[in-house]
């Protein structure tokens, strides 16, 4: 009985969300025009770029069920490697898409390789891994002096068409809306649906006959290269690049905005990461009043730990659960009073 | 030879610190399949309490006991509070241990503020003395002898108690212990309470070793404990302290040589044992 009246529900549902989305990116692209507040601009452009970020660590946790830990290595390979050829080099286009190009490969292949190596194993030897080997990568940026300039990190020019605050406002919102568009095509396509098959049951999707870890591989190559996008993003925002881009704080920023966003749905990274990046933007704010809200990161891990136990869908994911019942509970209703009449 | 002997010692020091929070790792994996992130949180509060403890009551003693009993303590409300809901979906207990460990690290800068402690030894433990040419540093040769004693404890524990066997059994086939009657909650809790206990010993000895402590550096010796727990094989409890005095020895002798590649090496030596033995030196859980 619940077949097609489901199928049409949904039908509307997406029909409907794609407008709220559509008049929400509309709304984006305008604000810089009707608002000309400076700070609030750079906010909105560094929340474009973590939710790029966010929604390239979803598609690992979300929709394959693989934990990372050492996400920020990805990210911190991308600023690096657009700070460096920016600053060797002279602060050009081709010199830019260069770096974009070498981000890529490296992303690639370290992924590749962590990938590989752990894949196989249970959940917890990439976890461990991953976090081991960004690790590594920050160990590596504090001690390559002459090429990263240790912790002090370094400042550097970017090319022309960055250097305008609203053109790169337009960037990065356009960036985060294509990979959105991408992230949403590629988890919807056959090859999204064996990961999230994989994250449902593992041994299951293995015995129908699919290669696990190589699809867990692909995964996690398009979420390292994503990554790496997001981190050259960020160092051509901030124009300076330090060691912090390499640290534990950056993944667990992920962590937070796709867990408590929601998982596994693209939005709830992007919800995630508007949610971080304010909470961050008013709470330090707040330190004047309390030196507590220094701190404020510990509400955030207090938060996360209560989501991870008793919402594990996060916030889009909760919400989306709620209105699909009460939706259902409708058409069931109007059904009955079909068949009745 | 001097140099030899000095980073051997420094070397099997270290060691000793790592084997102390790799072994509470190791057994917490073997016995209730969980990986507990926030290990390395616990390590620096019982370095943060036991350090604070010693500089107001001036006895190192009470500061090493007070660092157990913090640790027994944060162990026994971890397994009870975060832990025990989420036994069974490996990605949920991965990602509330990491939460904790956020959640423990900031908790430590609020309580004692977020700028680094100062640690000294106690006078008893301070200087050195020579043996044969060799200058042999007392606190070292102190880590050393703890190190061992716990290990030796906790084996003759596990060798010759019936909680031992428990333990053991446990390992092995939880389901099959627990259809012989034995409670083996109240047994994931001991081990849980007793490894959180071993991380803050770690992270209080550490304080006057490395002179001082920060808030940072639960996740630093975490990773190195990550690294031993996979070469000596997850839920090996001999394998642990083999893998850790090895660790600790290249890294001490690759901090002479070559320090920049101190941390590489070990992560050469996990990637190496990963392809060829996934299972680790001593483990068979896979």
């Amino acid at each position: 009985m619940g077949g097609r009246g489901e199928k049409k529900v949904k039908s509307i549902f997406v029909q409907r969300k794609n407008i709220v989305y559509t008049i929400i990116a509309i709304l984006l692209i305008l604000f810089p025009f009707m608002n000309d507040s400076r700070s609030m601009m750079i906010l909105f452009t560094q929340v474009f770029i973590f939710a790029i970020f966010a929604m390239s660590y979803d598609l690992l946790l979300g929709f394959t069920g693989i934990v990372s830990f050492g996400h920020a290595m990805f990210f911190g390979i991308g600023a690096y490697a657009v700070g460096i050829f920016m600053k060797q080099f002279e602060p050009t286009l081709p010199y830019f898409l260069l770096a974009v190009v070498i981000t890529i490969l490296i992303t690639a292949i370290v992924s590749y390789v962590v990938g590989l190596l752990t894949l196989r194993l249970k959940s917890h030897f990439y976890a461990m891994l991953t976090l081991a080997f960004a690790s590594l990568f920050l160990v590596l940026a504090e001690k390559w002096r002459t090429l990263t300039h240790g912790n002090d990190g370094f400042t550097f020019r970017t090319p022309e068409i960055f250097r305008d605050r609203l053109d790169f406002y337009l960037i990065c919102l356009v960036s985060m809306i294509v990979v959105f568009l991408l992230l949403n095509r590629f988890t919807n396509s056959p090859l999204g649906k064996v990961l999230q098959a994989i994250r449902e049951n593992e041994q299951r999707t293995e015995s129908l006959g699919y290669s696990v870890i190589q699809y867990k591989i692909i995964a996690s190559v398009v979420s390292g290269v994503l990554a790496g996008f997001a981190g050259i993003l960020y160092s051509v925002s901030l124009r300076f690049v330090n060691t912090s881009v390499f640290t534990m704080d950056i993944t667990l920023d992920a962590l937070l905005m796709t867990i408590i966003g929601g998982v596994g749905t693209l939005i709830g990274a992007i919800i995630g990461a508007g949610l971080i990046e304010f909470a961050h933007h008013w709470l330090t704010e707040l330190a004047k009043v309390h030196w507590i809200f220094e701190r404020w990161i510990i509400f955030f891990g207090i938060i996360y730990i209560l989501v991870v136990m008793f919402f594990p869908r996060g916030i889009v994911g909760t919400v989306r659960n709620i209105k699909l019942k009460s939706k259902k509970r409708v058409t069931d209703k109007s059904e009955q009073q079909k068949a009745a009449g | 030879m001097d140099v030899f002997f000095n980073l051997t010692l420094n070397g099997l020091a270290t060691g000793m610190l790592i084997f102390l929070l790799a072994a509470g790792l190791t057994l917490i994996f073997g016995l209730m399949d969980v990986l507990n992130f926030a290990h390395g949180g616990l390590f620096a509060w019982g370095a943060y309490s036991g350090t604070w403890l010693y500089a107001t009551t001036g006895s190192f003693i009470i500061g090493i006991l007070g660092a157990v009993v913090t640790g027994l303590i944060l162990g026994l409300i971890t397994e009870r509070v975060i832990i025990k809901p989420v036994y069974g979906n490996h990605v949920q207990q991965i990602l509330i241990t990491l939460g904790l460990m956020l959640v423990l690290s900031e908790l430590l800068k609020v309580v004692w503020g977020p700028n680094q402690l100062s640690a000294t030894a106690p006078d008893f433990l301070k200087g050195s003395f020579e043996v044969g040419g060799v200058i042999i540093i007392k606190y070292r040769l102190f880590i050393i002898a703890v190190g061992l004693l716990v290990f030796f404890a906790v084996q003759y524990v596990l060798k010759n108690t019936k909680i031992g066997l428990v333990v053991r059994a446990g390992v092995m086939n939880k389901e099959m212990v627990q259809a012989l009657g034995i409670n083996i909650k109240k047994v994931f809790m001991l081990v849980f309470m007793v490894g959180s206990g071993m991380a803050a010993l770690s992270g209080v000895l550490l304080g006057p070793y490395s002179g001082v402590i920060h808030a940072e550096m639960g996740m630093e010796f975490a990773i190195l404990a990550f690294i031993v727990v996979v070469i000596g094989g997850m839920g090996s409890f001999p394998g642990s302290i083999l893998a850790a005095i090895l660790v600790g020895l290249s890294g001490s002798f690759m901090a002479y040589y070559v320090p920049d590649l101190a941390l590489a090496a070990n992560m050469l030596l996990m990637a190496i044992v990963l392809i060829f033995r996934p299972q680790g030196l001593f483990g068979w859980k896979g």
